[in-house]
């Protein structure tokens, strides 16, 4: 290894790490906003909706993240709809996130037994408290860790945005590699970058699991 | 829980850094050499699959281009079966450096810092580096290229490695694959996108509304097989065959069986380097 080699790079991956984070994050904000909004709806059980709901899920669990980027950056403008890279990483990841997410709230949900609701019915709440102070503190208990790993996973499947021109860790790490071929210090320069970038994420994980335990019934 | 979070990924991260350096260390000897491969009957070629006309991937699923009618005849004349590795621009030193090929013929342009990773074989063929652009927005000198415009290049060419060295403020758009670059040039991602001129004229021919407005940039290159760093006994192979197919004027051949369609009679000359011999360009890039 070269210790210069890697002094030379890590501006590079500095920037790579910062523009992974940006896109990562803003994909990981879309992904519990459309995650709420499908669950929302689900709760509405109002038929069409819900029907395209499923669709929506079924849809983006389904295919591969490259696949969907490929469709946002290079078949929609054929169409007519054109978005910057950067624009279809968010969309993309928030879009693919939405749908692990819906499906993550939905078993949080599921898990709170049906009795539950009825006894807070029955001690005079309306259905919105029994959601605020019965259902819902149990049910992010018990979803926590399920978010956590989906925010990995969706902060890790960055790696495939080189097929848009967008220069994350990933494609930094070989485009320099494929330059200057010093392969030992560029991947290891990766493998370092993605841990500062993934480990705070799970340590934090870790300690809001524990903390929202105590929400949970009979601990 | 935290504690044993952190001691987890240090250990993981020591295990991945220690086994990237073993992974070099095999690196190293990870060739075949000529008798290995004609005992085990199979050589593995690296081209690409969506460079046409010089590696492509045609509408039966077939290899074929000027790389691919070459890699055809090595195999025969070695005997043996040809697995073709589909390889994309940057990955092709990894490729021969890790002993998942063992020749490169994928449009591999001869530069000084790939022959300090790799060993390149006598020449096949003549490059240089062009810019193709729209009709309506021609860019006929980089020195055009506005603050807010980009360039496409495909990461690990030497249109890449010569743009980031002498042009350092256009700003590039980087794909890993031809299909990508050309797409996005088609959707009007770029300004531009500089390549092989071989292959941005290429591109002009088979696509309307495009310019190739600056047809020759750079250093005369020229194209070669490459082999692992201390290779031998397949280097001197690969370099007497060439010597000797250009006897038989096989490249020339070669021109009119795969090339003649997209670029005509008139850069026969240009394009092709017959038995390793370039007029003024040294062939040894050490």
């Amino acid at each position: 290894m070269e210790k210069e080699v890697i002094l030379q790079y890590l501006p590079l991956y500095r920037e790579a790490l910062l523009l992974t984070l940006r896109i990562g994050w803003q994909g990981v904000l879309l992904a519990l906003v459309f995650g709420v909004a499908c669950t929302w709806i689900r709760q509405l059980k109002i038929p069409v909706l819900k029907s395209l709901v499923t669709v929506y899920i079924e849809l983006f669990r389904n295919t591969p993240l490259l696949v969907q980027l490929f469709f946002l950056y290079f078949a929609l403008p054929k169409a007519g709809i054109r978005m910057t890279p950067e624009l279809c990483g968010s969309l993309g990841l928030g879009l693919l996130g939405g749908a692990y997410m819906a499906e993550t709230f939905r078993s949080g949900l599921e898990s709170i037994a049906p009795i539950q609701e009825e006894s807070a019915l029955s001690l005079g709440m309306t259905s919105m408290q029994a959601l605020r102070y019965v259902i819902l503190p149990q049910a992010a208990t018990y979803s926590i860790s399920g978010i956590v790993a989906n925010v990995i996973f969706l902060l890790k499947e960055t790696s495939v945005f080189s097929v848009i021109s967008l220069m994350d860790l990933m494609f930094t790490a070989k485009d320099l590699i494929g330059m200057y071929a010093k392969t030992l210090e560029c991947l290891t320069l990766l493998v370092v970058f993605y841990l500062i970038m993934l480990l705070p994420v799970s340590v934090f994980g870790s300690w809001l699991e524990r903390r929202m335990r105590r929400a949970e019934f009979g601990a | 829980m935290k504690k044993n979070q952190l001691i987890a990924a240090a250990a993981a991260a020591v295990l991945g850094i220690s086994l990237l350096s073993t992974g070099t260390v095999f690196a190293d000897e990870a060739f075949r050499t000529l008798d290995e491969i004609k005992e085990s009957g199979t050589i593995n070629i690296g081209v690409f699959s969506d460079k046409s006309p010089f590696g492509y991937v045609d509408e039966n699923g077939e290899y074929q281009g000027y790389d691919v009618y070459l890699a055809e005849r090595l195999g025969e004349d070695l005997g043996v079966e040809i697995n073709y590795v589909s390889t994309e621009a940057a990955s092709r030193i990894e490729y021969l450096q890790t002993g998942k090929v063992d020749i490169i013929l994928a449009n591999f342009t001869v530069t000084e810092e790939r022959a300090e990773e790799v060993d390149f074989a006598l020449p096949y063929m003549n490059v240089a580096l062009g810019v193709v652009s729209p009709d309506d927005a021609v860019v006929e000198s980089l020195d055009d290229i506005g603050e807010d415009d980009q360039v496409i290049v495909i990461s690990g060419t030497t249109a890449e490695t010569y743009l980031v060295k002498n042009y350092p403020d256009i700003k590039l758009q980087k794909y890993d694959a031809y299909a990508e670059a050309k797409t996005a040039l088609e959707n009007g991602n770029a300004a531009a996108w500089a390549n092989d001129n071989t292959e941005v004229i290429a591109f002009a021919i088979e696509n309307e509304g495009f310019t190739v407005g600056i047809p020759s940039l750079g250093s005369a290159d020229t194209i070669a097989p490459a082999v692992t760093k201390g290779n031998e006994t397949l280097l001197d192979w690969l370099n007497e065959e060439i010597v000797a197919l250009g006897e038989e004027q096989f490249f020339h051949a070669d021109y009119e069986a795969t090339l003649l369609d997209t670029y005509g009679a008139d850069y026969e000359d240009t394009l092709v380097v017959e038995g390793g011999a370039v007029g003024t360009v040294e062939t040894e890039a050490e």
